[in-house]
């Protein structure tokens, strides 16, 4: 075998503090979903904004799931030698990524106990129906390529990840989906979201892989070629550029409508709202600036600097999920064209601000935490890393 | 291998996990076949807009605050064990009263007053996206939600294009003064809306009366009569003539729900 896979010691101090860590921020944010629950009225919900950003963790986990799956498998499909290093660790990661995601819908919805009622239940005109379905079989199919890859049976594993791309392409295009079928609000509505969360997946995928590679080598004190991160990182920034084109079709078009116009207004120049920053922090420091630090040649080939951009555009792609999804929440929509609408009893027809709660960003915070445990655990039990990762593979 | 063996025994387990949680679900029984009562009933709701707007604006000023709330709004709180909350983010509120206004006043300043409900949809967005069937529409038109299948995702209230669903954030219990029994109460962490007072249909057909909702029933009784009732599959009841002989408006007619509360007179003709 031309690579050779194997498992950390981990049984440094270091070690043990960071599964410390990560372990009790884990559990810190289980214990912020069961105060949200119990005490109620800790999160920045409300009816007119009944979904905020730990449903906005359900495409965010996802789109890193598919992303890192798509990139691990990309080696298998096309048989690429040379990223075949990576391919145990993306798909180990995309595993736990998509339990993240679960969990984040387990988290999200209001009565836990009726959980399983969502795959009991299938409902065919329902997108998050069949969603419940993809997500557990892509789990499953996570598995798989994993295990088949463990055992190094070549041809299963090739089929596999022919099999887990596809899964992933269709799963996170079901999740877009979610989205931007609702017809109810004007600014849901796109048929770009899920090409754009395909893309979207993989960068922010890819971003992380590149931090997480580079901080792994690093701490395990193995060989990490700066070429091979290279061709990655130049993947990555030509897919952020394209992640960018897409934002901007979509914003001018909606721009274009004059019946959108006040809604536009109030999302991309109105520094008030929490919406319009999610979008320009995003743009500026999620795409413009990584595209650069990896485009630059100052920069571009430096491990650390390539780790900073893909933290940088992963994290903001949650910015992404929230204006995805909140501001088709905020403005309010008119129920008799033509006429402005100012309820009596509610808060319908007016601007209702969202604001995440700390209950609600530990819950995230939490199921983050909670992944990368898995993967420093992961990495002690399983021989999902390589002894070295160089340019040149050396063929048997 | 000794990878292979932990590996399978994780997966093992997480699946174990997620499919042991049982738990029951309601079921809604007709004595008549779907196909039956599809032939013979459809809810739907008539509005006289111009009454409901004479009648806020005596009420505002009468009582000197903007957000009083009108007889049929009393009514249907207390009737569907609707809870208060003083914040207005959370409560729950089944029909409510909304002001509009054209969106060039200086064009017509005029501001007229109508009740939202729960528009009993032909094609409820609603019913498309529940995931697990929790909402569903029956064969005589009224758009129900199974509380005990509900899971509170919300995708529903996302759905639907009229606001007309609220969540319960907290137990409805706390924001009630007394409980009609009558009615099924709902707990925290699931999703209710109007349900055209379903449990007074069922009773009045079982008998063979005609339905009336708290709604209706109080804003007759309060002798403004701006909301009529009735079922449109029958050409001689009352609401089949009033949207014959009235020019009807639904509410985003243009997505094609096909909202069965129908407004009338909001030209006041
Ligand atoms: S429905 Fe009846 S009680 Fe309610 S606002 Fe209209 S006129 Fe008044
Ligand atoms: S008004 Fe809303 S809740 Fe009622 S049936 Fe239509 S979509 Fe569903
Ligand atoms: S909140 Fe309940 S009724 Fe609404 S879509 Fe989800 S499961 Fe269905």
């Amino acid at each position: 075998m031309a690579v050779e896979f194997k498992k950390i010691e981990g049984d440094s101090v270091q070690y043990f503090a960071l599964v410390i860590v990560l372990a009790v921020v884990t559990a810190l944010g289980f214990y912020a979903y069961v105060l949200d629950h119990q005490l109620g009225g800790l999160n920045g919900l409300s009816n007119r904004v009944p979904w905020g950003i730990v449903n906005a963790g359900i495409p965010y986990f996802i789109g890193l799931s598919a992303g890192s799956l798509i990139v691990s498998a990309l080696a298998g499909v096309f048989n690429i030698k040379k990223y075949k290093v990576f391919s145990r660790i993306a798909a180990y990661m995309a595993a736990a990524w998509i339990i993240a995601a679960i969990l984040s819908i387990a988290l999200d919805i209001g009565k836990f106990y009726h959980f399983m009622n969502a795959v009991r239940y299938f409902n065919p005109t329902s997108i998050f129906s069949w969603n419940a379905f993809l997500y557990s079989s892509y789990f499953v199919i996570c598995s798989v390529y994993l295990l088949v890859q463990f055992e190094e049976m070549e041809r299963a594993t090739r089929f596999m990840a022919g099999l887990a791309v596809f899964w992933a392409v269709l799963v996170h295009s079901g999740t877009g989906a979610i989205y931007s079928f609702v017809y109810s609000r004007e600014l849901y509505h796109s048929a770009l979201t899920p090409p754009m969360f395909i893309v979207c997946a993989i960068t922010s995928g890819l971003g992380l892989l590149l931090a997480n590679l580079y901080f792994t080598f690093r701490f395990t004190k193995r060989e990490l070629d700066p070429k091979l991160i290279r061709g990655l990182a130049l993947i990555f920034a030509g897919l952020m550029m394209v992640l960018g084109y897409f934002l901007a079709v979509e914003g001018l078009e909606k721009g274009y409508i004059p019946a959108l116009h006040e809604a536009v207004q109030f999302v991309f120049l109105t520094p008030t709202s929490g919406v319009f920053w999610s979008f320009w922090l995003l743009v500026i420091f999620g795409i413009a600036i990584p595209v650069i630090i990896v485009l630059n040649p100052k920069t571009g080939y430096d491990l650390r600097w390539i780790s900073l951009a893909g933290i940088m555009h992963a994290a903001l792609v949650f910015a992404e999920r929230f204006y995805l999804i909140v501001p088709g929440q905020v403005f309010p929509e008119e129920y008799l064209p033509g006429y402005k609408i100012e309820s009596l009893h509610t808060l319908e027809g007016y601007i209702v601000t969202y604001t995440p709660t700390i209950i609600e960003w530990l819950q995230i915070i939490g199921l983050i935490a909670m992944v990368y445990l898995v993967y420093v655990i992961g990495v002690k039990v399983f021989a999902l890393i390589p002894e070295r990762a160089v340019e040149e593979v050396v063929e048997e | 291998m000794m990878s292979r063996r932990k590996f399978l025994l994780l997966t093992g387990a997480a699946a174990a996990g997620a499919f042991l949680t049982p738990q029951i679900s309601a079921k809604t029984q007709f004595i008549e076949s779907p196909e039956e009562v599809e032939a013979k009933r459809r809810w739907a709701m008539a509005v006289d807009v111009e009454k409901c707007t004479e009648c806020m604006r005596e009420l505002i000023a009468k009582t000197g605050n903007p957000e009083v709330k009108p007889p049929c709004v009393v009514a249907c709180d207390k009737e569907n064990n609707v809870p208060e909350f003083e914040d207005k983010r959370i409560d729950p509120q089944w029909m409510r009263i909304a002001k509009l206004e054209l969106d060039k006043p200086e064009v017509n300043p005029k501001e007229f007053y109508i009740p939202l409900l729960c528009n009993h949809c032909e094609n409820p967005p609603c019913v498309q996206v529940c995931l697990t069937k929790a909402s569903f529409k029956r064969p005589d038109g009224i758009v129900e939600i199974d509380m005990h299948r509900c899971i509170g995702c919300r995708y529903c209230m996302i759905a639907c294009p009229y606001g007309a669903r609220s969540f319960n954030f907290r137990n409805p219990r706390e924001g009630l003064k007394e409980v009609n029994p009558n009615v099924q109460m709902r707990t925290e962490g699931v999703v209710e809306k109007c349900t055209f007072c379903v449990h007074r249909i069922d009773e009045a057909v079982a008998k063979g009366e005609e339905p009336i909702p708290a709604c209706v029933e109080a804003c007759h009784k309060y002798g403004k009569g701006a909301l009529v009732f009735g079922n449109i599959k029958d050409p001689n009841s009352e609401i089949s003539k009033i949207l014959r002989e009235n020019i009807v408006v639904q509410l985003r007619a243009n997505l094609g729900t096909d909202p069965h509360v129908f407004y009338t007179k909001l030209g006041g003709e």
